[in-house]
């Protein structure tokens, strides 16, 4: 039970980077034996290998100099200026006042006024008697034709 | 219209005469502002385009792309932030001066009157679209890709100068608000066929058409994001809208010169999907995906009812607005993981939840999930080339089904399962990338409620 509080204590110190133990000392109930790390104090060795997922050298981490970095500069003012443009000018502009725009567009190619004329045409022709539609386009008397050549 | 290329040509001085501390703001914010003017071009006529002058004119059909075009300009420079950090100013200011020419062109291509000044322009999209490839693309197979996006495109194109030259001669004029009024029937005949072949082949290599589209995978995944974004956003896009211009003139002979053209994507769609099942190259499946969904358009550009040309506007905007945000939910991977293989860096969802979530959301769209405008430009296409020829429907509904296993195929690899153990140290998501996601995704959220703009010239 001691041992098994024994190790997260040490965990617990190896994590938060204190040394675990200044002393080395014996457990009395388990095995363990607490020891403190030769390593404590040195610097980690340069990795002798290069991995895939390591990331690549010329590659550069916004976040690391700019944990806040939106991603558009190095520079903390240019960035936060530059997301600023982007979702005032974009968003709010563009998108709503653009979308306001087209969503009141007036009769956008004239349907609403075709239905009306048509609707009134119906009405005036049943009135009079007239026929609703005409197969003749444009009114044969008024059409002009050449004279026949033969 | 001076309104969009004026300050769109002064974002170059501000780039070059801005502090160094100041350039992506600069221009971030000043092209998010000429975007809000863009939303202008929506005061469609039922019966008539904007008429700005001799010169430019706007209808429905032009002004989604180019609101498209606008607001997309602000996304690559914001995506381009980061891979450009290392490189010295001049450098960073050309690439930003390369996008900032790029848009000038897309919007005088979307907007021209006169076909001969919409060809110029067209070609001249070609030039720092190139030089953003080369330049600034990440492997040496860059060059390659330059070369065959540019010749590929330029092989495509010539017959068509031939052929604008040809029409001014006999027609007068090619101011297309006169031609549309003045066409004639073209009569079928051998010179006529090669007439509509060249007419329609450099929007068929733009699109691209399936047996055409070698230079799409190329150009694609060898471009930076920004090259990246704007190639499978837009310019693909000019072919769709050049098509739709351009066979205003060839009519009746489009109704059987179509036909190898539509049994081309038709196969070609189904096709490209499958390959897409067998990518490793993320960047690749999507460029993959791409020419899948654009052979949708090709097809319902082809049969030319009202409804495929509702289709096939909805779909190229939502296409054009989904594949950027897919382009640059890989690039977030590729700057952390440099490389683009899927299964490298996968299980991401445990390490970046909410890029995760645009993941997702990406996908699904991808997917034409109602009830998002890809599905409905999907489904109107669907529906156009059943009523076209029934059989269709087999090899649409089947394109359906591989466009959502390739789409999910893409989420599960990358983000579902263990996450391999060297992706450990990957930085969390930046707040840049996180906005570039929603201003990918909130408009293509709100044009699901409000389609109608997107639903092109016969609506």
């Amino acid at each position: 039970m001691l041992g098994l509080c024994g190790r997260r204590l040490l965990a617990v110190a190896a994590t938060r980077g204190l040394p675990a133990a200044s002393v080395r000392w014996e457990s009395s109930s388990s095995r363990a034996v607490i020891a403190p790390s030769t390593l404590a104090g040195k610097r980690p060795s340069e990795p002798t290998l290069r991995w895939q997922e390591d990331p690549e050298p010329e590659d550069e981490n916004l976040y690391e100099k700019n944990p806040d970095s939106h991603g558009y500069d190095k520079d903390p003012a240019v960035d936060v200026w530059n997301m600023r443009v982007v979702f005032f000018f974009g968003f709010s502009i563009v998108l709503v006042l653009g979308s306001t725009f087209v969503a009141y567009l007036p009769d956008y190619r004239m349907q609403e006024w075709a239905r009306r004329e048509a609707e009134r045409l119906v009405k005036y022709r049943e009135a009079h008697g007239l026929p609703l539609m005409e197969s003749n386009c444009f009114d044969p008397s008024k059409i002009q034709l050449p004279e026949d050549e033969d | 219209m001076l309104k969009y290329i004026i300050p769109t040509m002064m974002l170059m001085p501000l780039t070059w005469l801005s502090k160094n501390s100041m350039i992506w703001i600069n221009t971030t914010l000043h092209s998010l502002l000429i975007s809000l003017t863009s939303l202008l071009l929506l005061n469609q006529f039922g019966d008539n385009s904007l008429n700005f002058s001799l010169t430019f004119f706007s209808d429905s059909l032009s002004t989604p792309l180019l609101i498209l075009t606008m607001w997309l300009l602000p996304l690559m420079i914001m995506a381009s932030q980061h891979h450009l950090s290392k490189e010295n100013l001049a450098r960073k200011k050309l690439f930003i001066s390369m996008l900032i020419l790029l848009q000038l062109f897309l919007i005088m291509t979307f907007t021209a009157t006169e076909l001969i000044f919409f060809y110029i322009m067209f070609e001249a999209t070609l030039v720092p679209t190139l030089i953003i490839i080369t330049r600034w693309g990440n492997q040496t197979e860059r060059l390659n890709a330059g070369l065959y996006f540019l010749f590929y495109t330029l092989a495509g194109s010539l017959p068509l100068l031939v052929a604008l030259i040809y029409i001014q001669n006999t027609m007068g004029s090619l101011n297309f608000l006169i031609l549309q009024y003045w066409v004639q029937p073209m009569p079928n005949s051998w010179s006529n066929t090669f007439m509509w072949l060249a007419c329609m082949m450099a929007f068929m290599v733009k699109m691209p058409l399936y047996g055409l589209h070698l230079w799409l995978p190329k150009a694609h995944v060898e471009a930076p994001i920004a090259g990246s974004m704007v190639l499978a956003a837009i310019l693909l896009k000019l072919g769709g809208y050049g098509m739709m211009r351009i066979t205003l003139l060839l009519n009746p002979i489009t109704d059987f010169m179509a036909y190898p053209f539509i049994m081309l994507s038709l196969w070609g769609m189904i096709m490209t999907s499958s390959i897409c099942l067998r990518q490793t190259d993320l960047k690749s499946l999507i460029a993959y995906s791409s020419v899948s969904h654009m052979a949708l358009v090709i097809v319902a550009i082809l049969i030319q009812t009202p409804w495929s040309y509702m289709g096939a506007t909805a779909l190229m905007i939502a296409h054009g607005l989904t594949s950027s945000m897919l382009f640059c939910l890989a690039n977030s991977n590729y700057e952390r993981v440099h490389s683009r293989t899927m299964i490298l860096a996968r299980g991401l969802q445990t390490l970046l939840p909410l890029m995760a979530a645009w993941w997702l959301l990406a996908s699904l769209t991808n997917l034409a999930l109602p009830p998002s405008i890809n599905l409905i430009g999907e489904l109107f296409v669907v529906m156009s080339t059943f009523s076209w020829s029934n059989i269709t429907i087999i090899l649409m509904g089947l394109n359906m089904v591989i466009t959502a296993l390739y789409s999910l195929y893409m989420l599960i690899t990358t983000q579902r399962g263990k996450h391999t153990h060297h992706i450990n140290n990957i930085l969390p998501s930046f707040t840049r990338e996180n906005a570039l996601m929603s201003l990918h995704m909130l408009p293509l959220l709100l044009l699901s409620l409000n389609p109608k703009i997107i639903l092109g010239p016969l609506y």
